[in-house]
């Protein structure tokens, strides 16, 4: 959604043409986060030949403010849905920044590591928006990545584990 | 003017700009060099959205205040002790990327 979309966007503005295809995921809710990807990879295919991208959408996994018990029941959804997606993309590499469309996709590609199907590296950029406290996709996410971005110093400070790389977008 | 798709031209000629404390917003405007007055709504937000406006006013990058100090802000502001905010480096990202999947 919205300004993740925009942030993400940024995080892949200096990647090589080597993270290819590049398959985008979001929420069907999301009218706007389509036209911005589209605008990237239109303006990525002037600098880069043969550039590939494909969309996909799965149901939105919680509303803002949703109630504990319904986010469960509609992640548990967005899960079943995501599952045979992630299964047949089968990436190599999930790189996310927080909206809760991100939290199925990565159970879904831990789902298929662990069943040997296949093994990414989950890569979560925590938004540049969280100073001091981490989202509720990072809170869970923070366990179950492999790699965890953090932008400002306080949140290295409170989570360890995470990488500190600066404002990197 | 609520929708309006892209507010680039509308900062491009601004010479202050008043904005609440949303990220989108007050980076927008940061990165294009303008002048921000951060306006806090605490019953609206959510508190984390404050946590980047409060931010940035520690590191001297936005002046703050909430709709009733508004008015005394605006006249009593000194706009030359804001620092210029400095563009985020998403090379550093593709660089550590590069390492972790193996690409180098």
């Amino acid at each position: 959604t919205g300004g993740h979309t925009t942030e993400i966007l940024r995080l892949l503005s200096c990647l090589s043409e080597s993270y290819s295809p590049r398959h985008y995921i979001f929420a069907d809710s999301d009218e706007m986060s389509e036209a911005k990807i589209r605008s990237f990879e239109q303006k990525r295919a002037e600098t880069f030949s043969n550039s590939q991208f494909t969309l996909d959408r799965i149901p939105r996994s919680r509303e803002v403010r949703q109630s504990w018990t319904s986010s469960v029941v509609t992640t548990l959804y967005s899960i079943l849905y995501s599952l045979p997606l992630t299964y047949k993309l089968k990436p190599d590499l999930v790189l996310c920044n927080g909206p809760g469309t991100c939290v199925p996709v990565c159970i879904s590609a831990l789902l298929l590591g662990l069943l040997g199907i296949k093994r990414a590296i989950i890569v979560y950029v925590e938004s540049i928006c969280r100073v001091e406290t981490l989202s509720l996709s990072g809170k869970i996410l923070y366990y179950f990545s492999d790699y965890f971005i953090v932008q400002w110093p306080a949140l290295k400070e409170k989570y360890p584990k995470s990488v500190y790389l600066g404002r990197i977008v | 003017f609520r929708f309006k798709e892209s507010l680039a031209e509308d900062l491009r000629r601004a010479d202050l700009v008043i904005s609440h404390a949303g990220a989108g917003s007050c980076l927008e405007t940061l990165e294009k060099g303008k002048p921000l007055v951060v306006v806090i709504n605490e019953k609206l937000m959510n508190n984390h959205q404050l946590e980047l406006a409060k931010q940035l006013h520690r590191d001297g990058h936005v002046l703050y205040c909430n709709c009733s100090t508004l008015v005394e802000t605006l006249q009593s502001m000194d706009l030359s002790t804001l620092k210029p905010f400095p563009p985020g480096q998403p090379e550093k990202f593709a660089l550590f990327l590069d390492k972790v999947v193996g690409f180098q």
